[in-house]
């Protein structure tokens, strides 16, 4: 019960009734993200488990931890934008009617959508030049380009949910959570 | 034009855009980038995004931050701060002010085992509040109690601020949370002190509740056992304490998250929807915190390139107030920073330039760690923007934020005075982790 009244408090959800192809497409995003977080504790645990007590180790543990950590955060920032739960200085907005925080929260998923597509852009060169050097996990030699891939179509699927985020502001602000939004990181 | 002209026309920007809610990390890698393009270029800048971020999300020493924020939403939602309070409440409940000393002893131990202040508040408006109330304590104390109990979550092990503040400025993140144990233990004691001297100059202003039997006390203490055994494996293991694995942070972070997942689902208390719900809310909060450790990273090349963090350490120096007077005023604008912004984005932003200045007065980093965490914290429970307040505003509406505000004051001036204490005892924070 706690737990919902803070998960209530902290994120914006679609009216009941009115969940669209593209919510559930949100939520599977988030889902996608979700389920890298578990898989991650769930390596670090058996990893340590097993090196600890049986002196037993998996093979790339370390690797595998570290790249899935980096698909899970570009998931999750997929999700965390097109939520609105990023990290944000609300003195102005929360200080001005109701009409100007629409006009405050189009710009700054404008800026949000430029920066993130830029980000986007320059990650696939990443993942280029990962694939063109041929960088391989350190104990059984796999590729690390394709890891990279599945992180950066997180990346693109956050250019995707601003645009829909930036879309629903204009037009359809009945879509998007009001109200003013706890940020749960301190 | 000079490299100080950008540099002024590169914050100016940043404080346009954040104060445009341009969420503080992408508001600081535009800045950081465009700034270091301005100087050096729009190739190599270009290529520095994709190369730190990528960089970034990939370090498993950052997935500490995951990993603790998921054993802290595991205990959330397993109900382990309801045994807590429970525990407290049966041993000191029956005294006056004794509901106010469970609240802060609870909040402590789930702060032991959850990294964040606001859960920690969420979490104790909705289990402590209704007993207070129930027993005739007045909406403002019960609220202040709560918003000051809250801060605990940032300052005892383990904590995402002190993680973030670890990541950014390469300081070992274990010792951190090590440092961050006495000056939690010395904050908890000093609020309990605190509602013992208010009961004693007015005896009305805080009613007793009923007084437990040893039997109650006895089963109440046993329910317990699960947030102990979680506290000692994760912090015991950071620590190096014997008969325990020695852990990484990442590695305590992982540990404990699978810890209080089995612990949650063998006790019946995590179902199928309270595991995705915990899954999704470390997901949410995780990226938001990598959103701005990706931007403070792209906003320190900017930083480098100015040379900004090197003409305010000289600034600061030849001021000829000393080193305390240098740190005075430090905290001084974290104090105003922090009726502006909240504690992770004042971390972000500001330890790149003012750590410099600290190792460069020959302050302890891990304990200016420890200083700035409490001085940050402040701003959760002091108007206007205090988080804390924000939280249990949204969990019990009925109260008024001026309520709230009222009954935290009495917790401001001892946060006030621990400060001090710890500026003058650097020992507090750093004798555990020497021992390390």
């Amino acid at each position: 019960m706690v737990g919902a009244e803070l998960d209530t408090a902290m994120v914006p959800a679609a009216p009941k009734g009115k969940r669209s192809i593209m919510d559930r497409f949100i939520d599977f995003i988030e889902l996608v993200a979700a389920f890298f977080v578990g898989i991650v504790a769930a390596d670090i645990f058996i990893s340590v488990l097993l090196r600890y007590f049986f002196s037993i180790q998996i093979p790339d543990a370390y690797d595998f931890g570290r790249l899935l950590l980096g698909i899970l955060i570009f998931w999750g920032i997929a999700a965390t934008s097109y939520r609105g739960t990023h990290i944000t200085v609300d003195l102005v907005w929360a200080n001005v009617n109701e009409r100007w925080q629409r006009y405050i929260d189009v710009f700054a998923t404008l800026v949000l959508l430029f920066v993130v597509t830029v980000q986007t852009y320059t990650l696939f060169d990443k993942v280029a030049t990962t694939r063109a050097d041929n960088v391989l996990t350190f104990e059984l030699h796999l590729p690390v380009w394709p890891f990279f891939a599945v992180a950066w179509a997180g990346d693109v699927s956050a250019v995707l949910l601003i645009a829909i985020r930036t879309y629903r502001l204009i037009f359809h602000p009945e879509d998007i959570g009001r109200g003013y939004q706890i940020k749960p990181v301190e | 034009m000079s490299t100080n002209a950008i540099a002024i026309i590169g914050f100016v920007a940043l404080f346009g855009l954040m104060l445009m809610r341009v969420p503080v990390g992408m508001a600081m890698g535009l800045v950081g980038v465009t700034g270091f393009g301005w100087i050096v270029g729009s190739g190599p800048a270009l290529k520095m995004i994709g190369q730190t971020s990528m960089r970034t999300v990939t370090d498993y020493n950052f997935g500490v931050i995951p990993m603790f924020l998921l054993m802290g939403a595991f205990v959330s939602n397993s109900g382990m701060s309801r045994e807590l309070f429970r525990a407290a409440n049966s041993f000191v409940g029956h005294r006056r002010g004794g509901l106010g000393i469970a609240t802060i002893a609870a909040c402590g131990g789930f702060a032991a085992i959850s990294g964040s202040s606001v859960a920690t508040a969420a979490t104790f408006s909705a289990v402590a509040y209704p007993e207070m109330r129930r027993y005739g304590y007045p909406q403002s104390f019960a609220t202040g109690v709560i918003a000051a109990g809250g801060t605990l979550g940032a300052m005892l092990p383990p904590s995402t601020v002190l993680a973030v503040y670890g990541i950014i400025t390469e300081q070992d993140i274990g010792k951190l949370f090590i440092a961050g144990i006495v000056p939690g233990i010395l904050a908890m004691l000093m609020y309990m002190g605190t509602i013992a001297l208010l009961t004693a100059l007015w005896p009305s202003y805080l009613p007793a509740g009923p007084r437990s039997s040893w039997k109650e006390r006895a089963a109440a203490l046993t329910d317990v056992w699960a947030t102990l055994v979680l506290f000692c494996f994760v912090v015991g293991g950071l620590y190096g304490l014997p008969f325990l694995p020695r852990f990484t942070p990442t590695e305590a972070g992982g540990v404990g998250a699978a810890g209080a997942f089995l612990i949650g689902v063998l006790r019946g208390r995590l179902a199928g929807a309270d595991i995705r719900k915990s899954l999704l809310q470390a997901t949410r909060t995780a990226a938001a915190v990598f959103t701005v450790l990706i931007g403070a990273l792209l906003f320190g090349y900017f930083l480098t390139i100015t040379q900004t963090p090197q003409k305010v350490t000289e600034f600061l120096t030849a001021l000829g107030i000393g080193r305390y007077g240098v740190l005075a005023l430090i905290m001084l604008m974290y104090l105003v920073l922090g009726c502006l912004m909240d504690a992770m984005a004042m971390i972000i932003l500001t330890v790149p330039i003012i750590f410099p200045v600290i190792t460069a007065l020959g302050f302890d980093p891990i304990w200016f760690g420890v200083i700035i965490v409490m001085t940050v914290e402040l701003g959760l429970i002091h108007p206007p923007v205090g988080m804390n307040v924000f939280v249990i505003k949204s969990v019990i509406p009925d109260v008024s934020f001026s309520t709230i505000f009222y009954g935290v004051l009495p917790f401001i001036i001892t946060d006030l005075i621990r400060l001090v204490i710890l500026i003058a005892f650097p020992i507090l924070a750093l004798w555990l982790p020497s021992h390390m």
